[in-house]
Formats: structure tokens, C-alpha cells, sequence
């Protein structure tokens, strides 16, 4: 497996990298590597050129930026994980990222690149779409701020234009009464997940009074579960009402390793598992 | 020190003496080269005007090429040439998997690439040569190939039926090979058994993923006439003869260069259609050929295994007794018998092994082989074990519930009794120096089934279902030329090993056993030095090329230490022996008062000797100076084979812990304990490699490993990350033991160890899993078993 001829451009600044993208319709972005080269190796694709962006410098920058905490899309995960800033603000992106890939591909693999190819079963697109962050991208016309929930729009397919990037993402700071819960359920350590949830919870004590839950790994991308989170405001955990419930809301699409109705049954059960964390 | 206590063999002479390596874990040197970099693969080779090759490979699982158009191909950047299979036939005849001992197989001939008709989803059909991969590579896409796709027969379970589609119109339906095993009268015996238990198990394909993937650089001299073949394979002198007679090539004129392979598994003793192509394609081209297959490749083409659905019934008496025990077992191999060794061997094992370590009276077997449009099928490690193994156990924990009986009692009553042998298996196989009471006292000794059973009840409490098994097991190891060579297979039950004492003093041996990764050179070197009393370090191994090593079998089934081990002994010994004589010539003394010890030739009542370094320089170039009529010979050969029985049995017993999530179908295995008794253990630490790896394999086979295949037979998980191979998060705790029963067969009297992890995990693993499951009533019967496998035996979906 050998990728087809490509061209190769090592981007020296943001604007450098749009120019060419916005030039070259074929080109891709090229940040870790982790997911693309994989792609190109099966020549699943066979891009004109990749922009090679990982030699930008100031591009993996992790801030507070007023209510959010920023992260650079070249920040990869390790860098993340052993960030003092994302440990003391947003500690469960430290456990998330525990389970995404195996230490070696989180040395390369980057969180923008995480964001923006945005596979269905990646966590990190999920947890954006639970905490309502923003994706700052930055094209031609200057630079934009996507909500996350409208970043994601089917299947590898996002709200990025042809000739953005994605510059980093502001996740909101999280409030006292607020906890970001997360759970997936895997075959093997650091596969992705058959089923995963991110719930944004809010509670007042013990009690839950707010609630979010973003699935991955269930459709076609984070799959928002709306109703359900209401219906387990009024009525707690109640396993047959909630799938009914996530059944008519989320399109489950099965894979290889678990059917749709295994999927059903597993993010059912991840309300559960997660939300008994908060007792925890 | 602990180590000492493993070496139980008094022919080998005492433990307690310098130069004693056998039955000690010295390191192995040849680790450090690979952790650092310094392996040699077949990928590292590159010669001058070395091209590479990429295969256009069908990609239905049964279709006909109406036509190949490949002008374009040949016009792309890089291209020197495009073959199909019309340019390839002139130069590599066809071949049949078939074997003459084990009653009627049919197979049609093979080729290597396609012709007219592709049977599988990654048979090779056309072949791009060009000057880099990936140019090769981008020549493919532009081969035309005006296929029609046909009905293809893809599910095992239909391959007979009447209206099934026939693969091989020729041989009228799908049939490769049957067999029965029929011993006594199972019927009236289950007519008099007091409980019958029955049950059926399906086991999902898989292969053997082998770390480095196949490869091979054939290298044809028009002036010499001489094809030199840097192979990854497991057996250098059996591809030999196969490529010299299918390319038509004088024998001795075929080298075959095995140096470091990256596992093998048996996925690399065979003969595939890539690899014939590439060395036909050399000798048309007069130019070194490479061809390294990637994984999509490794997939779709290495063998796959394991692809069984069997049946069986066992009856017992109210005391537990076995009375009776039949098995009916159906198997898919692909569209070919694979070659040389045939795809009857799974099969034929899971008829022999079934029940091994059990006394049944009346046993019957059938086993059915047949064709399928998918991937063909072979011997992979611990061949038809998993299969024979899981049914028998599972059929006797069976049993023990229905009449309430402990599980290690069931089995306890019913092995055949340690000091029985030599005796015969159930299916009538010759079985000798075998301990299966004696390993499963020493399992019940390290595993403690009183706590696990006071844990499994708290467990349940708190709502989790935790539980064990046990299992006993036989290995086949070390075969005889009643295997294959019997059967007309020109592959070599014999190995041979020499060695020499070099000017230097230095110690040189060859042997015709290769290494693969687990050691086998450590292990040669440990005999050869031990034996000829020199240190370790002063013993160099040349392994894996026909030019330099002595004529035989290679590694596989388990037969590297027993059989590569025992004339490795040999030669050292008639060395020994040799070099004493010399000595006691030049010494003026009596043979029998001298000895060897740390590279000196020592006299044993004390006095001075004389250093090998000494006497070697003595006799290569002051030769004058020995006495006239000393036979002057620094060299020595021997050679080894089993003989009068088909195998030297290895035996195991194991057991595991599991408990299960009940909310998501996950199965956690917390502890595992193997005890194996393959007579000496030449390097312990070697011997617990290769029952954890073992053990690591079968776990994939039991809870992971599945090639997955549409209806169409397009196999949809070849990637990496789609086949879930167990990684070190899945990996348990492993306490390995042993009983030691050295085989009477040789001196050394070491059998193999590399089966038993792989052959009886499964079994064991299920055996727990239902152990667990029979709390809430549930019952797993399908490997790999999934979570959601489990959940819906839960009735959870
Ligand atoms: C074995 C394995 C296991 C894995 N397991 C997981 C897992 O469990 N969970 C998980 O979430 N991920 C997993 N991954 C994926 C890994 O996390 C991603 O590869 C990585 O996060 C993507 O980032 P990258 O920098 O490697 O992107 P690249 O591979 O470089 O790019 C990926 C895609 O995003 C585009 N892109 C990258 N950066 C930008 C940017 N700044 N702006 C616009 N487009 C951009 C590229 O053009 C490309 O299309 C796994 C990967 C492997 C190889």
C-alpha cells in the first residue's frame, strides 16, 4: 500500500496554507498525519497536494481566552493531556483523550485535526458538540467562529469551506455547578468506541437540573439525544422509556463491531454509567 | 536457581557442572539485535536491478475475466512489464494440494495467477512490474478487466447442497476430503449412559497475522542457472524442491535464504500463487524480483483457519465415566486445497485430538471438508487444537452439570492414567509419556478453586457473573514421516545439525531448523555449548539457507527443540568425542581421563590440559604433530527423526477466571494458569514465551479474531483496525507451571511447546464464560464470543 503521487507544501504561516488550499481544490491539509496518511496509504483518496501545517509555529497554543479555554489545532493530544491549564479547567479532556488511539499516534495526532476531520466516532467532536464550543476557523475573508453544532453536518462532512482551516477551539470554561461526564464502551483499549456519551451536566447538590448528551460512535456524526436528556429530567432512568426514546431520536447506524440495535441498547445503558459517576 | 529444579534429565548429564546451559534462561542474543534495529528482513534486502511488483488481485469472490487489457498499464511511469497468467504458465507449472495417505482429496490444479476464472476475493489475477512499489501500484489502476461476477459460494454450511454453486465444475460438487473415525459402538454405549449431553460450536475464520508480512526476492542467474530465493518462510528446504519443480530448475541449484523472520504462526509454510509468480517473473526477467505483501494483502491471501461448526454428544455414567463420545465437524477451505501440505490437516487433527486425554471406549468422528468462494484455508498454529479441544471440554463440563459433578473430578476419573502409557487416544493415535493427572493436580495447586468459587458467589451477589473452567489437553508436536512425507510431500521429518571447532577456537553450527522470533537459535546454541562443554558466547549459528545448513525439515508443528535440539545434541557429542580422541593422541593419554569444560580440553584427576583455541591450531596447521592414524576431523554431522509414531504428544492443562459486564456484554479475563509438560525445557524462559504468546492467541481466537465476509464474499475487516488482534490492555495475568515427562524418543528428551496457549485457551475461555452464564441460564456457543454475542445470550438484545 502506497499512497498515489502527490505534491507536498510545508506551509510557513497560516496564510501561506490558505493561498494554496484556496488555490488548489484537490489539496488537503496535512497537521499529524494519523487518520490522512492511513487514508492515502489504501488510497481511499489521492489528494493533488498535502499542506503540511504541523511546521506553523504558534498554531498549538493552549490559553484562556475571556469564558473559554483555547486550544491551538496543532496542540496534539499528548501535549494536551499534560497541559497544567486543561488539567486545572477541563480536566475530563484528560480522561477522554486517555482513550482515544495509544500513546505513539497521541504524540502526533492533532486536536484540530481530531475536530476538523470529524469522524463519527471520535470523541473529541462529541465533546465539542456537548460543551457548545466553538471551532475558529480562518479562510480568505479572515477568520470565523463555527458553533460546534453546526460544524458537524453528515458523515466526514462539516461547515468548513474550502479554503479554511481550522485555527483552534474555544470550549466554554466550565461552571461551578457544572460536570462534563464521559463513558464509552470499546472492544479493545483505545479502539474507538461501539457506543460513547458526553453529558454536560448541571446540577444544584446532588440533583440534576440541566442536562446535554452527545453520542459518538452511533451515527453519522455526535449525535445530540435532546429529548431523551428531558425525558431523564422528568422521569430518572428508566431503561425501556429512555431507548424508546434515543431510538426515535438517533438514527443508529451499526459497524462491524456492534449492530445499531447493540448500539441502542449500549447508549441506553451509557445514561446510566455516566450519570452514576456524579454519585461517584 | 530456580531454573535447575526444570532439568529432570539424567541423560543429559548433571546440572551441576560448568558449561550446563540446557534447562536455564540465559538471555537470548539474538533479542538485542532486533530491539536494536539490527534484524535482517527480506524488506531490508535491496539488490542492483531489483524491481518490484504489485498484483492486480479480483476483487469478487467469483467471477470470470472476460478479458485483461493491460496496454495502458504498460505505457505508465516506472512500468517495465504487465504478466497475466498466459506469460506466467510458461515458466511455473500448476500444482494440486493434494496428499496420498489420507484417503481421497481432490483438488484442482493451482496457478499462480488466475485464469479465466477467480475463485476468491484477493486471488492474484495480473502482475504490474515495475521499478518502485508505488509506481507498480499506480499501473493497476489503469489494468482493464472486463469481469463478469458470478453467484458465489460463500457459506460453508450450503457448499453441498444441490443447488449449491459448484466452484470446480470438474469435480461435480463441493467436496474436498471426508473422513470417519469409528471406534467401538457409540450407539449402544449412549443407549447404556446414564446422561448424554450434546451441544454445537461454530468457530469464525481467522488468520495469523504475522507481525513482518510475507516477502520474498527471487533472484534468477542465467549464468549460473542458479535461483537464489530470500524467503520469509519457515521451511527453506521444501521450498527448494517446490520452486525447482515447478519452475523446472535443477534442485541443487535453487538456494533458499531464510535469515530473520517476524512470526509465522504457519501462516508461512506454505506455497501461495504471489510468491511462485515472483520467482517465475525473475527468471523471465534475469532480474531480482521483490515482493513484500501489505496488509490488505496478508488479509485476503495469507491462509486463513479455523472456519469449523461442530457438533457433538458425550455420555456418561452416573459416576461421571465417559462412555461415549461423537463428533460431526463441517469445514470450509476456499476454492483450493492449499499446497504441499494440504487443508485436510485441521480437520484430520480435530478427528485425532478430540478426547486425547480422556479414556473413551466408543468414540466416532466425522469431518467434512469443503470448497467456498473465500480465502483458502490451512494449518495455522496449534492446527484443529482449538476445535478438538473446546468440543471435548465443553462437552464435559456438560456432562459434570447434568450429573452435578466437580469439574476437575469429572476429568480427573476419566484421564487416561499417567503411568498407562505408552497407550492410544480415543480416535486410536499413539500416545506415550503424557501427565495429565499429574498437570492437573499441579493446576488445582496454583489456581485455588475453593477461593475462586467463594468469589464467584459474592461476585453474583453484587451482580456480577464471574466464573472458571478447566481443561486438559494434548498437543501434537514433533511429527514423524508418517505426517506428510508418507503422504508423497517432499518435506523433510528429518533435521540435521553440524558443527565444528574452528582454527580459533571458535564454535560454528548449522542447522536446518530456522527462527522465526521465538528463539530457536538461543536454544541451539544452549544445547551445542552444554554438550560440548564451552561457554556460550564462543558458539556462532548460521540458520536458514540451503547452501550452508544441513538438509531438513525446518520449524514448524512444534519440532525445533525435539527433533532440530536432539541432533544438534548428537553432533556435539561425535564433536566431543572427536576432539577427546586428538586430545588424548597429543596428550599421550586414555581418552576416557579427559573431558571438556569452559573451552579446555581438561584432564579429569587434575594436571594440565590443553585449550581447544591450542588443539585446533595443532591440528589445522601443525598437523604433523599429531600422531600419525589420529582422525583429524573438527567436524561432525548428525541427524534426527521420529520413529515408529506419528507424533511426540505434548500434554497441558489450563485454566482461567473471567467475569462478565452484564451491560455491555464485556468480557474481562482476570487471571489465567497454564501448566505444560514438554519434557525438558532446554530454556524456561523461552518455553513461558511461547505458552503466554500461545495463551495471547487464543484468547483472539476466543473473544477477538474474526475474518468478517459479506454474502458476497468480500471480506470486510482487512485492516488492522477493523481485525481486533488482543493487545497488552487485553492481556491477563498469566502463571505458567509445568510437570516435566521427558519424551523416551531421544536424549534430550524435549517435546514441543508452542501449540498448548493457542489450542486450548479457547476452549478454557468458553468453558469460563459459561460457567458464568449458566447462573442466569445463558450459554454461549460462537467464536469469537462478542459482547454482543453475550448480550443477546443474556437476552439483553
Ligand atoms: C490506530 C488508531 C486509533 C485511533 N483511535 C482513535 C480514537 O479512539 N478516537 C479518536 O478520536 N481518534 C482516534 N484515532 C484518530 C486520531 O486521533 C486522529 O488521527 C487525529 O486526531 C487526527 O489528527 P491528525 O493531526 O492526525 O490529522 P490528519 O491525519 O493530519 O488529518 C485528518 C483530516 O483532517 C484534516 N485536517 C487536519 N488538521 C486540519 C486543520 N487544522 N484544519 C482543517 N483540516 C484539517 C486533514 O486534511 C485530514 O482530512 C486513531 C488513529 C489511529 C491511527
Amino acid at each position: 500500500m502506497k499512497a498515489a503521487d502527490f505534491s507536498y507544501h510545508e506551509a510557513t504561516n497560516i496564510q501561506d496554507a490558505i493561498n494554496i488550499k484556496a488555490k488548489d481544490e484537490e489539496a488537503v491539509i496535512l497537521a499529524g498525519g494519523q487518520s490522512l496518511l492511513p487514508a492515502l496509504n489504501m488510497r481511499l483518496s489521492s489528494p493533488s497536494c498535502l499542506i503540511d501545517i504541523s511546521k506553523i509555529s504558534g498554531l498549538d497554543d493552549i490559553k484562556i481566552d475571556g469564558d473559554y479555554l483555547f486550544i491551538g489545532a496543532l496542540a496534539t493530544h499528548s501535549h494536551v493531556m499534560k497541559n497544567e491549564l486543561v488539567l486545572k479547567r477541563m480536566p475530563c479532556l484528560i480522561d477522554i483523550l486517555k482513550m482515544v488511539a495509544h500513546p505513539a499516534i497521541r504524540n502526533k495526532g492533532t486536536h484540530g485535526g481530531s475536530i476538523a476531520y470529524g469522524d463519527p466516532a471520535a470523541e473529541l467532536p462529541a465533546l465539542a458538540v456537548a460543551t457548545n464550543a466553538e471551532i475558529i476557523v480562518s479562510g480568505q475573508n479572515g477568520d470565523r467562529s463555527i458553533h460546534a453544532k453546526d460544524f458537524y453536518l453528515g458523515l466526514f462532512e462539516t461547515a468548513i469551506n474550502q479554503d479554511e482551516i481550522v485555527i483552534g477551539i474555544k470550549y466554554p470554561l466550565l461552571k461551578q455547578e457544572q460536570a462534563i461526564l464521559f463513558e464509552e464502551v470499546c472492544r479493545r483499549h483505545g479502539d474507538y468506541a461501539m457506543a460513547g456519551l458526553i453529558a454536560n451536566v448541571n446540577k444544584i447538590g446532588n440533583k440534576v437540573n440541566d442536562l446535554s448528551l452527545v453520542y459518538f460512535a452511533t451515527g453519522d456524526k455526535p449525535d445530540s439525544a435532546d429529548k431523551t436528556a428531558k425525558l431523564y429530567l422528568e422521569n430518572g432512568y428508566d431503561y425501556s422509556n429512555l431507548k424508546n426514546s434515543l431510538n426515535s431520536e438517533i438514527d443508529f447506524a451499526g459497524d462491524l463491531n456492534s449492530s445499531s440495535e447493540m448500539k441502542l441498547h449500549l447508549a441506553t445503558i451509557l445514561i446510566k454509567k455516566v450519570l452514576n459517576k456524579l454519585e461517584a | 536457581m530456580d531454573d535447575l529444579k526444570v532439568n529432570q534429565n539424567p541423560k543429559l548429564g548433571s546440572i551441576d557442572r560448568p558449561n550446563s546451559y540446557i534447562g536455564r534462561s540465559v538471555p537470548r542474543q539474538n533479542a538485542k539485535k532486533h530491539l536494536d534495529g539490527g534484524g535482517q528482513f527480506v524488506d531490508d534486502l535491496t539488490l542492483p536491478r531489483m524491481v518490484h511488483v504489485a498484483f492486480l488481485r479480483s476483487p469478487f469472490a467469483h467471477a470470470e475475466i472476460k478479458s485483461i487489457d493491460v496496454k495502458n498499464a504498460k505505457q505508465s511511469d516506472g512500468v517495465i512489464d504487465v504478466f497475466t497468467a498466459k506469460e506466467i504458465d510458461e515458466v511455473c507449472k500448476p500444482w494440486v494440494g493434494v496428499l496420498g495417505h489420507l484417503g481421497e482429496m481432490r483438488s484442482p490444479e493451482q496457478s499462480p495467477l488466475a485464469k479465466n476464472i477467480a475463485r476468491w476475493q484477493g486471488e492474484p489475477v495480473a502482475v504490474v512490474i515495475a521499478n518502485s512499489r508505488a509506481q507498480a501500484e499506480d499501473a493497476l489502476e489503469l489494468i482493464e478487466v472486463d469481469w463478469l461476477e458470478k453467484d458465489a459460494q460463500v457459506d460453508m454450511e450450503t457448499a453441498l447442497d444441490p443447488n449449491a454453486v459448484i466452484i470446480h465444475p470438474e469435480l461435480g460438487n463441493n467436496l474436498f476430503w471426508t473422513r470417519t473415525v469409528n471406534q467401538g459402538d457409540v450407539d449402544k454405549a449412549f443407549k447404556e449412559a446414564d446422561a448424554v449431553v450434546e451441544t454445537t460450536l461454530d468457530f469464525a475464520r481467522h488468520t495469523g497475522v504475522t507481525l513482518e508480512s510475507r516477502g520474498i526476492v527471487a533472484d534468477w542467474n542465467k549464468a549460473e542457472n542458479k535461483m537464489t530465493i530470500y524467503h520469509n518462510g519457515q521451511a527453506p528446504h521444501m521450498m527448494q524442491h517446490i520452486i525447482a519443480k515447478h519452475l523446472d530448475l535443477n534442485e541443487g541449484l535453487v538456494r533458499i535464504i531464510s535469515r530473520d523472520v517476524g512470526g509465522s504462526f504457519g501462516i508461512k509454510v506454505h506455497v501461495y500463487p504471489d510468491e511462485m509468480a515472483v520467482t517465475a517473473i525473475s527468471k523471465k526477467l534475469g532480474r531480482p524480483v521483490k515482493f513484500i505483501a501489505d496488509r490488505l494483502e496478508s488479509f485476503t491471501t495469507d491462509i486463513h483457519a479455523r472456519c469449523h461448526k461442530i457438533s457433538g454428544k458425550l455420555g456418561v455414567d452416573k459416576n461421571g465415566k465417559i462412555l461415549a463420545m461423537e463428533i460431526d465437524d463441517l469445514s470450509g477451505i476456499g476454492p483450493f486445497s492449499m499446497y504441499p501440505r494440504t487443508s485436510a490437516i485441521e480437520t484430520n487433527q480435530v478427528l485425532n485430538l478430540s478426547g486425547a486425554p480422556y479414556v473413551i471406549p466408543n468414540y466416532k468422528a466425522v469431518g467434512t471438508v469443503v470448497f467456498q468462494n473465500k480465502t483458502p484455508m490451512c494449518q495455522y498454529r496449534a492446527v484443529g487444537h482449538p476445535i478438538a479441544v473446546a468440543i471435548t471440554e465443553a462437552l464435559i463440563d456438560k456432562a459434570a452439570y447434568k450429573i452435578e459433578m466437580d469439574l476437575d473430578k469429572i476429568r480427573k476419573i476419566n484421564f487416561i492414567p499417567d503411568n498407562s502409557y505408552p497407550n492410544k487416544s480415543p480416535s486410536g493415535v499413539p500416545l506415550e509419556d503424557l501427565s495429565h493427572q499429574a498437570s492437573m493436580d499441579k493446576l488445582l495447586e496454583i489456581m485455588d478453586i475453593k477461593e475462586i468459587e467463594t468469589k464467584k458467589k459474592d461476585d453474583y451477589e453484587k451482580g456480577i457473573l464471574s466464573g472458571y473452567g478447566v481443561i486438559s489437553m494434548c498437543e501434537v508436536t514433533n511429527p514423524s514421516p508418517l505426517f506428510y512425507g508418507v503422504g508423497g510431500a517432499h518435506i523433510s521429518s528429518q533435521d540435521g545439525a553440524s558443527i565444528r571447532l574452528e582454527g580459533s577456537g571458535a564454535i560454528h553450527l548449522s542447522s536446518s531448523i530456522t527462527e522465526q522470533g521465538q528463539g530457536t537459535e538461543a536454544i541451539m546454541k544452549q544445547i551445542a555449548a552444554d554438550q560440548l562443554g564451552v561457554k556460550l558466547e564462543s558458539v556462532r549459528v548460521t540458520l536458514g539457507d540451503t547452501d550452508a545448513t544441513p538438509y531438513g525439515g525446518g520449524t514448524w508443528a512444534s519440532r525445533g527443540a525435539g527433533i532440530g535440539g536432539e541432533a544438534v545434541l548428537k553432533a556435539a557429542r561425535k564433536l566431543k568425542d572427536n576432539i577427546l580422541n586428538i586430545a588424548a593422541a597429543i596428550m599421550q593419554t586414555d581418552k576416557d581421563s579427559l573431558d571438556i569444560e569452559d573451552n579446555n580440553v581438561i584432564r579429569k584427576n587434575g594436571g594440565e590440559g590443553i585449550s581447544l583455541q591450542k588443539l585446533a591450531e595443532t591440528v589445522y596447521y601443525r598437523g604433523h604433530e599429531i600422531p600419525k592414524g589420529t582422525n583429524p576431523e573438527l567436524l561432525a554431522t548428525a541427524s534426527f527423526l521420529i520413529e515408529g509414531i506419528p507424533f511426540v504428544f505434548t500434554n497441558s492443562a489450563m485454566g482461567c477466571q473471567i467475569s462478565i459486564d452484564q451491560d455491555t456484554g464485556i468480557i474481562k479475563i482476570n487471571k489465567f494458569w497454564a501448566v505444560e509438560d514438554c519434557g525438558t525445557q532446554i530454556n524456561p524462559k523461552l518455553v513461558e514465551e511461547q505458552i503466554r504468546g500461545g495463551v495471547i492467541q487464543g484468547i483472539g481466537g476466543a473473544l477477538f479474531e474474526e475474518c468478517v465476509y459479506d454474502d458476497q464474499g468480500n471480506m470486510q475487516n482487512a485492516t488492522m483496525a477493523d481485525y481486533l488482534v488482543p493487545m497488552a490492555y487485553e492481556m491477563p495475568d498469566i502463571i505458567v507451571d509445568h510437570v516435566t515427562t521427558n519424551s523416551g524418543r531421544s536424549i534430550i528428551g524435549a517435546k514441543g511447546a508452542g501449540e498448548a496457549g493457542t489450542g486450548g485457551a479457547p476452549a478454557v475461555i468458553m468453558n469460563a464464560i459459561n460457567n458464568a452464564l449458566k447462573q442466569v441460564g445463558a450459554e454461549v456457543i460462537s467464536q469469537p464470543i462478542t459482547p454482543e454475542k453475550v448480550l443477546k445470550a443474556l437476552g439483553k438484545i
